[in-house]
């Protein structure tokens, strides 16, 4: 009887029901997947064809997303509204987000003014003088921009394996920024997307699509 | 359950509101209570219940005044919303407190 009137733990267990579809898993995994062609330096410079790929695969992603949520998520396992406390949650969320990306903005904005700038170029230039320094450096602070806005989401999402799509998300920045092979982000973006199809295939599973359930009840 | 008479220490138990106490409907209630609506199939999923089984938990619920139950039509398909009334919250938190009162009055 206890257990039946734990709101908290009855909230939060449909809650995350919603995620045990494994969409959002792979929709990340997609992300880091495209990653490997956005964030790939070639030897040649980019190509449009980078650019239209890298564009293209996580709007692609995200298309089959929204499908799979519309036609096959929601039809199998139903729909909710939660309460007052989720959605202030969405707020903070979309609020904190926001001010990462200025920040973010405001970082990429600095480094473009020392680019500008001879006297702060040569400073940074001073301060990375060796050039495997500058890439790490740069690789670390590409896995700061994503990693840390990852965990917030993970947090304010109540989605407890966003940390670990955070951890991944990190790794792969800072491993294709630092050693510019695109099989690093094909590899962890795979290691995302994997759970996340086997957790899809487990929901269909689960929730078949019955007579019963497409009847007017 | 028994009528129960005849007990000072009992009477919390007495006051308890049996339709909200009946486990289906109080795992529907408890759901209900704690998001603001939720479809039927949603809370089959979560509760376990069969359709036979929740569709008839709802009627009594609503023909009680404590659940509202809208039908509609999302594209082709058939969907029907549920949230709790007015009452129905207050019926909830009124058996939550009750409860609680009865259990914590038990001895040791």
């Amino acid at each position: 009887m206890s257990a039946m009137l734990n709101l908290k733990e009855i909230e939060r267990r449909a809650f995350r029901s919603t995620y045990q579809d494994g969409l959002w898993d792979m929709l990340w995994g997609a992300i880091v997947m495209a990653m490997a062609i956005s964030l790939h330096r070639p030897e040649d410079g980019y190509s449009p064809a980078n650019i239209i790929v890298a564009t293209v695969v996580p709007v692609v992603a995200y298309g089959f997303f929204w499908v799979g949520k519309k036609l096959i998520t929601l039809p199998r396992m139903g729909q909710v509204r939660f309460g007052p406390a989720r959605k202030q949650k969405g707020r903070t969320l979309a609020i904190i987000l926001g001010i990462v990306v200025l920040v973010q903005v405001g970082i990429v904005g600095l480094t473009a003014l020392g680019w500008l700038d001879p006297q702060m170029g040569a400073k940074i230039n001073d301060f990375l003088a060796d050039h495997s320094l500058e890439r790490l450096a740069v690789a670390a602070l590409g896995s700061l921009f994503v990693g840390p806005a990852m965990i917030l989401i993970a947090y304010f999402s109540d989605f407890p394996r966003g940390y670990y799509i955070a951890i991944m998300m990190s790794l792969a920045v800072f491993l294709m920024i630092l050693l510019n092979r695109p099989i690093y982000a094909l590899i962890i973006g795979g290691l995302i997307l994997l759970p996340g199809l086997v957790l899809f295939v487990s929901f269909l599973k689960r929730y078949p699509l019955s007579q019963e359930r497409v009847s007017h009840e | 359950m028994s009528e129960i008479t005849g007990s000072r220490d009992y009477s919390a138990l007495a006051e308890i509101d049996r339709l909200v106490h009946e486990p289906a409907r109080l795992a529907v209630m408890a759901l209900l209570y704690v998001v603001e609506s939720a479809d039927f199939t949603f809370l089959m999923n979560q509760t376990g219940l069969s359709w036979g089984n929740l569709s008839a938990h709802m009627s009594k619920l609503e023909e009680a005044g404590y659940l509202q139950v809208e039908k509609s039509f999302k594209g082709r398909r058939p969907n029907t919303n549920l949230r709790l009334t007015t009452a129905g919250r207050s019926a909830f938190q009124e058996y939550r407190r009750r409860l609680k009162q009865m259990l914590d009055d038990l001895p040791e």
